[in-house]
């Protein structure tokens, strides 16, 4: 009686323990990641595009299943609001169980969720607005994604430097963290080039009107502009500047390189230099995202596609070649050690990824593009 | 069972409860309150940290606002300085955390006085937008000050250790927010019922007669000030510790309106609405996620992704009902409820 006793038990142990060593997220059909980002208010322009991105990714995946398994997503909303990105953080690790975390919102909002995700031990994926906070110790289950703005911003100053010698410069920044990083990449690049700044000036977070800075930019003769607005702030520059009749050459960052800029600046905005990691949508390699996405994704989604997007993408291409890679067995610790693994991986949206071992930050190349506004798009600069 | 509320001295007008019912309730929820965050996932315990964080700081601005009848559209301007000073004295000059939370108390309650000097003379609309006016003040100081305060870059913040007592663990921190949070609720129930508060009170109702009766306006008023400044100084540290980053960008403008919102739901000048208060402001979008969710289908995949924004259409909504139909807030609901308990089946 004992003895069977015993082997029920044993029986039943037997049938509880897989699902006991289980990995959160992962059941025999699908896999589910969660994603945080800026759902509503401007910056959803970012978190909407973002996740599309993703979203292109897990479609092209489950279109032939990964290792017999589909793709979930799920979103979580932060409004940009560095409390909310927390809050969002931990439910989708402890209420949604998700095996592993993409996004996640701004700079701010990622770096404050480091101590959240390197104690979950959760794989994550970090693409879309990469700070030296996020790699700097390097972390062994965070990964990321893309360049850093400084270095951006240094090699757009590099690039105008040389295609503009001796001439007067103007630089324009927010007063904020943001704001911060753009000097620092301009300075190091002014330092190199020994660039003469005639005029220089920081304004605040939400300023809306730039006539009085637009002015002075003029009255400094600058023939050269730094522009460090992100969306309505550059907007709101370049049409003071076409209202004065002012043409500068003028330089803008890439959280600010959608199309959405072009089309609100009108004409003001052709001619525009830019700089970024990934791919223009209207250069070969962009056109070929896009006829990808056209196939793979509704219409209104593929309305909001825009660098944001091709990050978004990366970033779930990763993330799925490393689940691919482990095969059937999907663990946190085996994905993370495959993202570790990934070695000159091609996107197709940006040049190569890689990571490795204490390299937790992928360094993407830049490059220097110029906007058209006859077709509203980025090409790659001359 | 209780059958009124006749009251036989001045004494019992002024007790806290006469109720022992009252009292025994109390416990059981502080010992809820105590063993809660070793029974519910990190999830429910984040949301339970950000709701008492907040309860410190809506009683601060109900001392404020809802009792001595000052607006104030500067709420975020004295978190954002309790948190700054504790990160500073903290992190940058390697104080312990105990004189972190001493500066997060001072370091506001000093800089009230400043925007408290002009409240002497305005009121209304024209000391919200003096207080408005403080916050970016505030803001801009602290942006300045980048070699002492970080600048835009912010500070990154870690848990408190002190008196022997860790709390690096996310439940050893919810406690040390209880415990902060109900020795401030505490201190705004004894306000209310000792002279200072009856003379803020009085201050609200009528200054000029609450000058006839022998109150000193000016002293009152700094008071009220300086109290609001060291209970939300003391939220914004300990909402800096959660955060694990303290940056102007991490206490918003919204934060003040917020914090307005809170009060007028909660029900104004009532330390027990300033709690009900919170505990709608911050659950309602788990309460509309829930609801959604039970629907399913397409409008919680939509909610999933626009959330807050809902949340911000349904509290508009619902501050624009309470105005209409309840001024009192969800405290006069809760009135009416007791009352209908005690008195039931009579009508009053």
């Amino acid at each position: 009686m004992k003895k069977r006793i015993l082997t029920a038990l044993v029986a039943a142990g037997l049938l509880v323990c897989p699902a006991v060593a289980a990995e959160q997220g992962v059941t025999d059909s699908e896999i589910v990641v969660g994603e945080v980002n800026p759902y509503t208010g401007p910056p959803a322009l970012l978190g909407v595009a973002h996740t599309v991105g993703m979203k292109l990714a897990f479609a092209e995946a489950n279109a032939v299943g990964v290792n017999g398994r589909k793709l979930k997503l799920l979103t979580e909303d932060d409004g940009y609001v560095t409390s909310r990105t927390l809050q969002s953080v931990r439910k989708l690790i402890d209420v949604d169980k998700v095996f592993a975390i993409t996004g996640i919102s701004g700079t701010g909002q990622s770096t404050a969720a480091m101590s959240i995700l390197e104690k979950a031990g959760i794989p994550t994926i970090i693409s879309v607005a990469p700070a030296t906070d996020q790699f700097v110790p390097p972390r062994k289950n965070v990964f990321v994604i893309g360049q850093v703005y400084s270095e951006g911003i240094r090699q757009l100053t590099l690039y105008l430097a040389d295609k503009n010698p001796g001439k007067k410069w103007a630089i324009i920044t927010q007063d904020d963290d943001y704001g911060l990083v753009v000097r620092e990449g301009f300075d190091k690049a002014a330092e190199e080039k020994k660039i003469n700044v005639v005029y220089s000036a920081k304004y605040k977070k939400g300023q809306s009107d730039f006539s009085s800075e637009m002015l002075r930019l003029k009255e400094s003769d600058a023939e050269v502009f730094l522009a460090g607005g992100i969306i309505s702030e550059n907007v709101a520059m370049l049409k003071e500047l076409e209202k004065l009749s002012y043409k500068p050459v003028v330089g803008i960052f890439w959280p600010g390189r959608v199309e959405a800029v072009l089309k609100l600046a009108g004409p003001a905005s052709d001619g525009l230099y830019a700089v970024d990691y990934v791919e223009p949508l209207a250069g070969p390699a962009g056109k070929a995202f896009l006829e990808k996405a056209k196939a793979l994704l509704p219409e209104n989604e593929f309305k909001s596609i825009n660098r944001y997007t091709e990050s978004g993408y990366a970033a779930g291409r990763v993330l799925v070649e490393a689940i691919r890679r482990c095969g059937k067995d999907v663990t946190r610790d085996c994905v993370i050690s495959e993202l570790e693994k990934t070695d000159n991986f091609e996107t197709g949206v940006m040049a190569p990824i890689s990571f490795g071992a204490g390299k937790r930050f992928s360094s993407q190349k830049v490059q220097i593009m110029q906007a058209d506004y006859g077709t509203l798009s980025y090409k790659p600069a001359p | 069972m209780r059958s009124g509320d006749f009251k036989e001295s001045y004494a019992s007008l002024v007790v806290l409860t006469d109720s022992r019912w009252v009292w025994f309730w109390s416990a059981v929820l502080v010992a809820t309150l105590v063993g809660a965050p070793f029974a519910v996932n990190a999830y429910l315990l984040s949301l339970v940290t950000l709701v008492l964080i907040t309860v410190t700081g809506a009683l601060g601005l109900n001392l404020l606002t809802g009792m001595t009848g000052l607006i104030s559209l500067g709420h975020a301007g004295f978190l954002v300085l309790g948190a700054f000073a504790y990160a500073v004295v903290v992190v940058k000059y390697k104080f312990p955390s105990l004189a972190g939370f001493a500066a997060a108390a001072i370091v506001p309650a000093l800089f009230s006085i400043a925007v408290g000097l002009p409240s002497l003379r305005l009121r209304g609309l024209y000391l919200a937008i003096t207080t408005l006016a403080f916050s970016y003040i505030i803001n801009n100081i602290i942006l300045d000050a980048s070699s002492i305060t970080g600048g835009a870059r912010g500070i990154a913040v870690q848990r408190p250790e002190f008196l022997g007592l860790d709390f690096s663990s996310d439940q050893a921190f919810a406690l040390l927010c209880l415990f902060v949070a109900a020795v401030a609720l505490f201190a705004c129930l004894n306000i209310r019922r000792s002279r200072i508060g009856r003379a803020f009170m009085a201050i609200r109702d009528n200054d000029i007669a609450a000058r006839t009766m022998g109150i000193n306006l000016q002293w009152f008023k700094l008071y009220a000030f300086m109290t609001c400044a060291v209970m939300t100084g003391l939220a914004g540290a300990l909402m800096g510790i959660y955060l694990s980053f303290v940056s102007v960008e991490g206490f918003p403008f919204l934060l003040s309106i917020e914090a307005l919102a809170i009060l007028i739901v909660g029900g104004l000048g009532s330390a027990l609405g300033a709690v009900l208060g919170t505990l709608f402001v911050i659950l309602l979008p788990e309460v509309v996620r829930i609801l959604f969710g039970l629907i399913g289908g397409s409008l919680e995949a939509g909610l999933s992704t626009g959330v807050h924004e809902v949340k911000s259409i349904i509290y508009g909504v619902i501050i624009i009902l309470f105005l209409r139909f309840e001024p009192r807030g969800l405290v006069g609901v809760w009135r009416d409820a007791k009352r209908l308990w005690v008195h039931w089946p009579l009508r009053y």
